[in-house]
């Protein structure tokens, strides 16, 4: 059987569907001049990512981190010519912490977030951006299938990771179009994704089932980490009796 | 944490340290003034990534119009004294990116660096998978020729 330059490629970057990852690597196991156009590819992509690694771990500069943090004070970090500036940012301080909180982790939340009308739904600690106040509440006590009407955090489902811990997605309705999805460590809820959500989780008079209405962020991260099938009512209940703890 | 990534990005596509942070910075300002939109069926760093290529593409042009005004420039060659072997290599492998084609460049450096996939290279560079995918392998047996089977750095 003969395999096309392009099947070989995206072989080795992992794009092939499983039929024709199957017969690439039977045909592999005999044909040595294939296992060799396989390895080639697997060379320069291996090259490639070791020889610009390093920079993940530059420290970053100072500029970079003033301009994450500069823009809402406004007209602070004007020094790049090439920058159409905006009259003023349009995002509202969820939204703003949210992207900015993505870029470059816990570092800016905390002072971003004490902001927010019902006090800081998150902090930062060792790096880590934390659930706290109410969210932290919601996410201990709240189950999916029993949620008081009107409560701030709506959470979405509850499941497994592969490494053990428990999961939740939620939605800061309060705050209206925040996501995100947060994992239970030993003290405290550990934030694994935060996103803009471009629906609202539910209308005055309608309720949405769990799960529905999330960001593509928020649903690529759950299939990321999800064991298995999200917990059933009965085993969500009993999580939350042994405080989430694996 | 995206920062990192989009500097890794950057420097794949700018080569240069200085010109892949002013990448990295318009496109943080752009995202945060919302100079770009957000599209929301997209992750964030999705965006960010297309927000970076596309202060890149504007910065190409700008150059090609500085070009035709100015006599051209001898661009400041960077000597780092860093550690020999892995830094030598960097450079090699940036000065292998710097010769391909700004589109095969990106292709290479979304999908071969960032480990991003097909379709959100293509979603990045808006364009069909097909021509993603015909713009990496292209960039690929480039990079294959220049930097050659083994490992030795480029001279």
């Amino acid at each position: 059987m003969n395999f096309s330059d392009e099947t070989v490629m995206a072989y080795a970057d992992g794009e092939l569907d499983p039929a024709s990852r199957a017969a690439l690597e039977a045909a592999m196991a005999t044909d040595p001049q294939l296992a060799r156009r396989v390895a080639r590819q697997r060379a320069l992509r291996a090259r490639l990512r070791a020889a610009l690694e390093p920079v993940l771990d530059e420290p970053l500069p100072e500029r970079l981190l003033a301009s994450v943090r500069g823009v809402p004070a406004r007209g602070q970090a004007a020094n790049v010519v090439a920058l159409k500036r905006q009259a003023a940012p349009r995002w509202s301080w969820p939204q703003w912490g949210a992207i900015a909180a993505s870029l470059v982790g816990g570092v800016l939340l905390g002072p971003l977030l004490l902001r927010a009308p019902a006090g800081p739904a998150l902090v930062t600690r060792d790096g880590q951006v934390l659930a706290s106040g109410a969210l932290a509440r919601a996410l201990s006590e709240q189950l999916a299938s029993h949620q008081p009407p009107g409560a701030p955090v709506q959470i979405g489902v509850s499941f497994r990771a592969r490494n053990g811990d428990y999961c939740r997605t939620f939605v800061l309705r309060e705050q209206g179009t925040l996501a995100g999805l947060a994992c239970r460590g030993h003290e405290a809820w550990r934030l694994e994704v935060l996103a803009h959500n471009p629906a609202p989780p539910a209308t005055a008079a309608g309720y949405r089932p769990a799960g529905s209405a999330l960001p593509a962020s928020v649903t690529h991260t759950l299939d990321e980490l999800i064991a298995g099938e999200p917990l059933a009512a009965g085993a969500e209940a009993a999580a939350r009796t042994r405080g989430w703890q694996p | 944490m995206l920062l990192p990534r989009l500097r890794r990005f950057a420097r794949a596509l700018a080569a240069d340290v200085n010109d892949a942070d002013d990448l990295v910075q318009i496109a943080v300002e752009r995202a945060l003034t919302r100079g770009a939109q957000l599209r929301p069926d997209a992750p964030l760093s999705s965006w960010m990534f297309g927000i970076v290529r596309n202060a890149w593409l504007d910065e190409l042009r700008a150059r090609g119009r500085r070009a035709r005004l100015f006599a051209p420039e001898e661009s400041a060659e960077q000597i780092g004294d860093a550690s020999q072997g892995a830094h030598a290599d960097l450079l090699a492998v940036q000065e292998a990116l710097a010769r391909l084609p700004e589109e095969q460049r990106a292709a290479v450096a979304l999908v071969l660096i960032e480990g991003l996939s097909y379709k959100e290279a293509a979603h990045i560079m808006e364009v069909p998978i097909g021509t993603l995918t015909s713009r990496l392998a292209r960039g690929r047996e480039a990079l294959q020729e220049m930097l050659g089977e083994t490992t030795g750095a480029l001279r």
